[in-house]
């Protein structure tokens, strides 16, 4: 047994400069024990990790798309994503280098779900992230609080700097912030959520429109819910007013209609 | 200072664009900011816009989808805004929009604007404001963020054509599935004229895909997301054959990106040759998977329309089921072996699976095991399939009371 254990978050380059080595020296995924930072128990069976000779050459090379979805699954925050990683490249290597295209294999679909979680969590960032804006140094500087399910904020630091390039802002998050100066990104482990703004000068506009847009004719709560669902409300200002648009919408809609009748009612009479 | 004018403004004109059934942004490419620009701002990503939150009637809101004004000069019946109806007006200024399109860009709220408008003066006054609102965004704010323009049908051609360089993509709502119902609905608009426009769009748009023109320069970005349109359902008497031919004719003869189509839905002070209840929102759904089987599973639509009743789709079955139960003797079909056109027949497997069916094929064969591992519907798969190691009993496809089991409630998803 052979226990490793992974410092950083997520933990994606530690991971691979382990798992190459691991792999060079034949060593098989049941001989370890990985272990992340979020669970630093100590395994008292494991022996410290051996020295391996770091020389060993590699013939082994994966596609692209593989890489990616493994450092996307690495982005998860499951205790088994660095043991699951491995054997997958494992199987690769020595059982099947089409492994991925069999879709029901256990391995195949555990790893599936969680590159598919992390994407998701990632995309939900740049939808649901709310900036708000405050002065600094006589310029606008735009700050944004957000709690992402897993270690999902370094995926999606590109699109922020493409689409908010002439911008200046820091993206918070629990684990870690990001500060973008027009030029360059910082990134800034635990950062302060005191940081974050209280308010916002068009805050207000957004949660008018927000009430306005809805048709309260058609309320489908669980279409909402499962798009957007409640763990993600800390991060919306909008969702205060979700209840209340709810709970006035068929009031509303049978009132409108009651209107329209009383008033045709009342010319039919005339 | 709570009510302020621009907030009261904002609630009159996002209320009025509601009943627009169209909310998502469409494919237009990509585009973002160049490393030189220190000005401009936004970025289109490539695929279909990002839902940047949803409101309780589950509507996914990726633009801010307003109404320049919603003063009109037309007295169409369905319209909250026609002359006719007595409701709060406002009017948003050119500066307004551009600015509250970036405010809210910059804070992540908003892929970009869905601007549309009552007509004021007339249809070329309003039209040259549109196109202001448009242009000021990208050529004084270099704004890369998506812009979609409601045209107006009876606008210029030249205006049209300059609202094209500026937007990704522009629609004309055809709003009623035939010409006697826009008479009758729609006084002042003509179905002629929507079409011309859209004939118009439609020649301007595939010449600028070309990549250089005669004289080999380049030509800029020409609506590059395409054209979509609206229709209202169930506000006239038109049944679900007559909206489908107009969809379809619709997509091959003005090579329209997407049609949407909007259960109608009471409005306020509503017009008295109104129905005053609203249209079915299943009937909606129904004509969306319709619309989707015709564009992603190649069905042809006599196909979807066989055995209907009085040329509705079914309202308890999904149109691809309806179509199974009708062609049972095609069933049961063999996973293990049915080319890619059947597998997109079975009632319950989409795209998705279907892909994910021929890769696992492609090393091996499924078994039962394998469809419940894909959390594939089972129920609804079970009379129609076969694999390794099942096979429907010989009776399933042949009772006469299939239909009813098939009949299970569904959740209802929108393709919006």
């Amino acid at each position: 047994m052979h226990s490793i254990s992974i410092k950083t978050i997520p933990g994606i380059d530690e991971w691979r400069e382990h798992a190459r080595l691991l792999l060079a020296n034949n060593i098989p995924p049941d001989h370890i024990i990985w272990q992340g930072d979020d669970n630093a128990q100590m395994n008292l069976l494991a022996s410290d990790m051996p020295v391996f000779s770091v020389d060993k050459q590699i013939n082994f090379k994966i596609s692209a798309q593989i890489l990616d979805m493994i450092n996307t699954a690495l982005c998860h925050n499951g205790p088994c994503r660095f043991d699951l990683c491995y054997r997958l490249l494992w199987r690769l290597k020595h059982e099947n280098k089409n492994l991925l295209a069999l879709k029901t294999d256990n391995d195949v679909l555990a790893f599936q779900k969680l590159v598919k979680a992390v994407r998701r969590d990632a995309y939900k960032i740049t939808a649901f992230l709310r900036f708000r804006e405050v002065e600094k140094d006589g310029y606008p500087y735009f700050i944004a609080w957000y709690e992402p399910e897993f270690f999902s904020l370094e995926l999606k630091l590109d699109f922020f700097k493409t689409r908010f390039k002439n911008m200046r802002w820091s993206i918070l998050t629990p684990y870690r912030a990001a500060h973008w100066n027009g030029e360059n990104l910082f990134l800034e482990d635990n950062p302060d959520p005191a940081l974050y703004p209280k308010d916002d000068k068009i805050e207000q506009y957004w949660l008018t429109y927000y009430a306005s847009i809805f048709n309260p004719a058609r309320p489908k709560k669980n279409a909402m819910m499962s798009s957007m669902p409640k763990k993600y409300w800390k991060n919306m200002p909008e969702s205060i007013l979700i209840n209340n648009l709810l709970k006035n919408s068929q009031a509303q809609a049978k009132a409108m209609i009651a209107r329209d009748q009383a008033s045709r009612q009342k010319s039919d009479e005339i | 200072m709570d009510y302020d004018k621009l907030k009261i403004k904002l609630e009159i004109l996002s209320d009025a664009a509601k009943y627009d059934a169209s909310c998502a942004s469409g494919t237009a490419g990509k585009r973002k900011a160049s490393a030189q620009d220190k000005k401009g701002i936004g970025s289109l990503t490539g695929g279909t816009g990002i839902c940047h939150s949803f409101t309780p009637d589950g509507r996914c809101i990726s633009l801010l989808k307003i109404l320049m004004t919603n003063n009109c000069i037309y007295d169409c019946h369905y319209c909250i805004n026609r002359i006719s109806s007595d409701i709060r007006r406002a009017r948003f200024t050119v500066q307004e929009v551009v600015d509250l399109t970036l405010n809210f860009y910059k804070r992540n709220y908003i892929e970009g604007l869905f601007l549309s408008s009552g007509i004021i003066k007339s249809p070329d006054y309003t039209m040259e404001s549109m196109v202001r609102i448009a242009k000021s965004l990208r050529l004084d704010h270099g704004f890369k963020g998506y812009i979609h323009l409601k045209t107006i049908p009876n606008a210029s051609p030249e205006l049209q054509a300059e609202a094209g360089l500026y937007a990704d993509r522009l629609s004309i709502n055809v709003e009623m599935p035939t010409e006697i119902s826009l008479a009758k609905y729609a006084p002042e608009k003509d179905q002629g004229n929507i079409h011309s426009s859209m004939n118009k769009l439609r020649d301007k748009i595939t010449e600028h895909k070309l990549d250089r023109s005669h004289s080999g320069r380049k030509l800029p970005r020409f609506s590059p997301g395409g054209q979509s349109t609206q229709m209202i359902i169930g506000a006239d008497p038109s049944d679900d054959k007559i909206i489908l031919q107009r969809s379809v004719q619709l997509y091959n003869d003005q090579k329209l990106r997407r049609v949407y189509y909007s259960a109608f839905s009471p409005i306020p002070d509503a017009s008295e040759v109104l129905p005053l209840k609203p249209a079915p929102l299943i009937r909606e759904h129904r004509l969306y998977q319709a619309d989707w089987l015709l564009r992603f599973y190649d069905f042809q639509l006599d196909e979807i329309l066989q055995g209907t009743k009085d040329n509705m789709l079914e309202l308890h079955h999904d149109p691809k089921m309806a179509w199974a139960l009708n062609n049972r003797h095609v069933f049961p079909l063999d996973l293990n072996a049915a080319d890619k056109s059947m597998l997109l027949r079975v009632p319950g497997l989409g795209v998705t699976s279907v892909n994910k069916i021929l890769s696992i094929r492609r090393y091996g064969s499924l078994s039962w095991h394998d469809l419940v591992k894909m959390r594939l519907p089972l129920d609804k798969l079970k009379p129609f399939i076969c694999v390794r190691d099942y096979k429907p009993p010989l009776h399933l496809l042949d009772t006469a009371h299939l239909s009813e089991m098939m009949r299970k409630p569904e959740q209802i998803e929108l393709f919006g």
